[in-house]
Formats: structure tokens, C-alpha cells, sequence
């Protein structure tokens, strides 16, 4: 993206006085008090020298004032705040947000008796910090419970919303049906709506946090 | 010596034709990243003060006391353009009369909201908004509910309004 924060400034002017001294040196040596002859050999051969040397400085200097330049703009941006939200600016980006976390939500929350094992087991690889301990506590509860009243939860994303989006970050704000059934009962279906903090991971995205509102 | 010349002539011309290009290519470079720029930043805008809207907006059109209903109402069609706007207008006199009778004080806090589609370009963007809305009927507890809803901003002239506003279905 062009919001991307530089790794590393480079420093124009250092480099700029570096060549220059180096011109000077040449000069310095040719008051040597060597015979004129090799002398003037010398001024020929000094003269393509410092043309060439002063041409190379001069773009140097140049591409990295570019460089540098754009960086400081860069910044700029950043700072103004809305820019530096992806939210929907970057499309694909927000759509994959937006699935894999839908993913996610879906996965670590519907379970029967049976797949309740494996369901933890997954949500330790889609689940990490808070979110990922809260679940842990949660499940600890649950899974009793699940085997002793026969039940199984089935969750469906109705929407989700980001909020904001960096590319290792993201807020969304998630509406979420929950059916839970029980042996003997009739379906009960709970609508909640959640704010959810995801990471970027190595390849993918993680809930971190979860919030109930 | 004529040679060296020759040859120094030729270093010079490719330096500064490599000076040249560095040059275009720098401006070159400058003015995609403006162009480019200003494009995302305006989406960027749009996209906050839509959801800026969005929220003043279900906030507004959540909040409503029957002791002030016209004050409340003219909040109400001052937030919303569209059907939805000619909608309340339109159900202005018999919804007076069912507050009236209710005697119910309605108030809103956002939750959370987000912008779910943006058209920029046709004014237009869909949003979803968690909102707590608290009723306060006579001698009764005040009762507060989270409600999850589905809108619809248009741009208008006088900037985004609500164009349609549902709760999200449940099951």
C-alpha cells in the first residue's frame, strides 16, 4: 500500500559531504611539488574526475531528496488518521477481514457433543491472546454441560463490519445468531453483537478479542 | 587526447541523460502517489462521515420525548431523506398520538457502528449499528435493550442522511 511506513530513513546530506570531500582530497594531493609534466598529466586525468564524481553526487543526492521526500509525505498522511484506516479503502483486504473472522466466529462457536473436542482444538489456532484464555474458561464450563444436556450450538454471522483495518490489525463489529439445541427442548436462538479485535498472524488472521455489547 | 576527450564526453552525456531520467522518474513518482492519494483519502472521508452520520443519526431517530415530541420529530426528519424521510412525515400525526398515549420517554446510546458498503461516487453506503435504547414508560422500571440495525445513507446536499433503517433479522 503507499501508506506503508518506511523501515529507514537515509541521511541526504551525509552523503552528499562524503563525495564532496572526496573531491577536495584529489586537489589537495596535486600541490605535491612534483616536476610540471607529471603534473599536468595529473590535472588532465583530475579533470574527468571531478565532473564524473560531481554527476554521480548530484543524483545520488537527488534520488535519495526522492526518496526522503516521499517518506516525509508518507508520514504526513499517516498522521491525518483517516487514511491510515483500510476499512473498505482497500476492498479485498476488508473482504478477507471480514470472512476470515466471520470463519473463525462460526467455527469456534458451533459444537455438538460429539465435535466438541475437535472444535477446541481448532479454536486454539484461530483463537490467541484474551479471546484465547476467555474461550479456554468458557469451554472448561461448557463441556460438561454440552455432554450432559445433549447440546449443540450453531452460530451463524448475519453481518460483519469493519471498522477499522491496518494491515496486521483489525476492529469489526459483528452481528452474530446463536441456535442452541438441547435433548427434549425446543430450539432457542439468541441474537448478540460483538466487537472483535483481530491480528494478522504469520498467514493468517487470529481473534484476540471479544467483547459482548 | 582526443580520445579521452571523447571518452569524457560520452560519460557526461550518459550521466546526465541518467540525471534527466532520475528527474522525470522522481516527478513521475510524485505525482501517482498525489493522484492516488487523494483518491483514497477522499474514499476515506466519505466512509467516516457516513459513519459519523450513522451514528448521530440512529441515535437521533432512537430518542424521542413525549413531552417534546415536536422538537424529537423534527430531529427525526432532520436526519433522514428519501421514502424513509416522506415515511415519517407521513406518520407524523397518528405516531403523536401513540407516544402521546404511551406517554414514553425513548433515549439511545451507539454502541458500535460500521460502514459495510460505500458507493462513493452515487452517495451511497450501508451501514450496521449496535444501539442501546432505553424506554421509560409511567410508574414503570426503565427498560433497556441492545438493538442490531441495518441502514441506508444517501449524500444529500446537506450531507449524509438515513435513507432506510431496520432491525437486522434474528434466526
Amino acid at each position: 500500500m503507499s501508506t506503508s511506513r518506511p523501515v529507514t530513513e537515509p541521511d541526504v546530506h551525509d552523503n552528499g559531504d562524503d563525495n564532496d570531500e572526496g573531491t577536495g582530497d584529489v586537489d589537495a594531493a596535486a600541490d605535491d611539488g612534483r616536476p610540471p609534466s607529471r603534473r599536468g598529466r595529473r590535472r588532465r586525468r583530475r579533470g574527468r574526475l571531478p565532473s564524473a564524481r560531481i554527476v554521480v553526487a548530484a543524483l545520488l543526492a537527488l534520488t535519495l531528496l526522492a526518496g526522503v521526500g516521499l517518506f516525509v509525505r508518507a508520514a504526513q498522511l499517516e498522521d491525518s488518521g483517516a487514511t491510515g484506516n483500510l476499512a473498505l479503502a482497500d476492498a479485498d483486504a476488508t473482504d478477507a477481514v471480514a470472512g476470515e473472522v466471520t470463519d473463525i466466529l462460526r467455527t469456534v462457536f458451533s459444537y455438538t457433543p460429539e465435535t466438541i473436542e475437535e472444535t477446541e482444538r481448532r479454536a486454539g489456532e484461530l483463537l490467541a491472546g484474551p479471546a484465547a484464555e476467555e474461550y479456554s474458561e468458557l469451554m472448561a464450563e461448557v463441556r460438561d454441560l454440552a455432554a450432559d444436556q445433549q447440546l449443540t450450538l450453531t452460530t451463524t454471522v448475519v453481518r460483519a463490519g469493519v471498522r477499522d483495518l491496518t494491515e496486521d490489525r483489525a476492529h469489526l463489529l459483528v452481528f452474530l445468531d446463536q441456535v442452541a439445541e438441547r435433548a427434549g427442548e425446543d430450539p432457542t436462538t439468541t441474537a448478540a453483537q460483538l466487537s472483535v479485535t483481530a491480528q494478522r498472524g504469520e498467514d493468517r488472521w487470529q481473534v484476540t478479542e471479544i467483547t459482548s455489547r | 587526447m582526443v580520445r579521452t576527450l571523447r571518452k569524457n564526453a560520452l560519460l557526461v552525456t550518459a550521466l546526465l541523460l541518467a540525471l534527466v531520467a532520475a528527474i522525470g522518474a522522481t516527478g513521475a513518482t510524485f505525482s501517482w502517489y498525489d493522484a492516488s492519494h487523494d483518491e483514497t483519502a477522499d474514499f476515506a472521508k466519505a466512509r467516516d462521515d457516513a459513519l459519523a452520520a450513522a451514528r448521530q443519526g440512529v441515535q437521533n431517530l432512537n430518542t424521542l420525548d413525549h413531552a417534546d415530541f415536536d422538537a424529537g420529530m423534527d430531529l427525526w426528519l432532520d436526519s433522514t431523506t428519501g421514502d424513509l424521510h416522506e415515511q415519517l412525515e407521513e406518520g407524523r400525526d397518528a405516531f403523536a398520538e401513540q407516544v402521546g398515549q404511551a406517554e414514553s420517554v425513548t433515549t439511545a446510546e451507539v454502541v458500535s457502528a460500521a460502514v459495510t458498503e460505500l458507493d462513493e461516487r452515487a452517495g451511497r453506503a450501508g451501514v450496521i449499528v449496535a444501539v442501546r435504547i432505553t424506554v421509560t414508560l409511567p410508574d414503570e422500571e426503565p427498560d433497556t435493550k441492545t438493538s442490531r440495525m441495518l441502514g441506508e445513507l444517501t449524500r444529500t446536499s446537506e450531507g449524509w442522511k438515513i435513507s432506510g433503517l431496520d432491525q437486522a433479522p434474528v434466526g
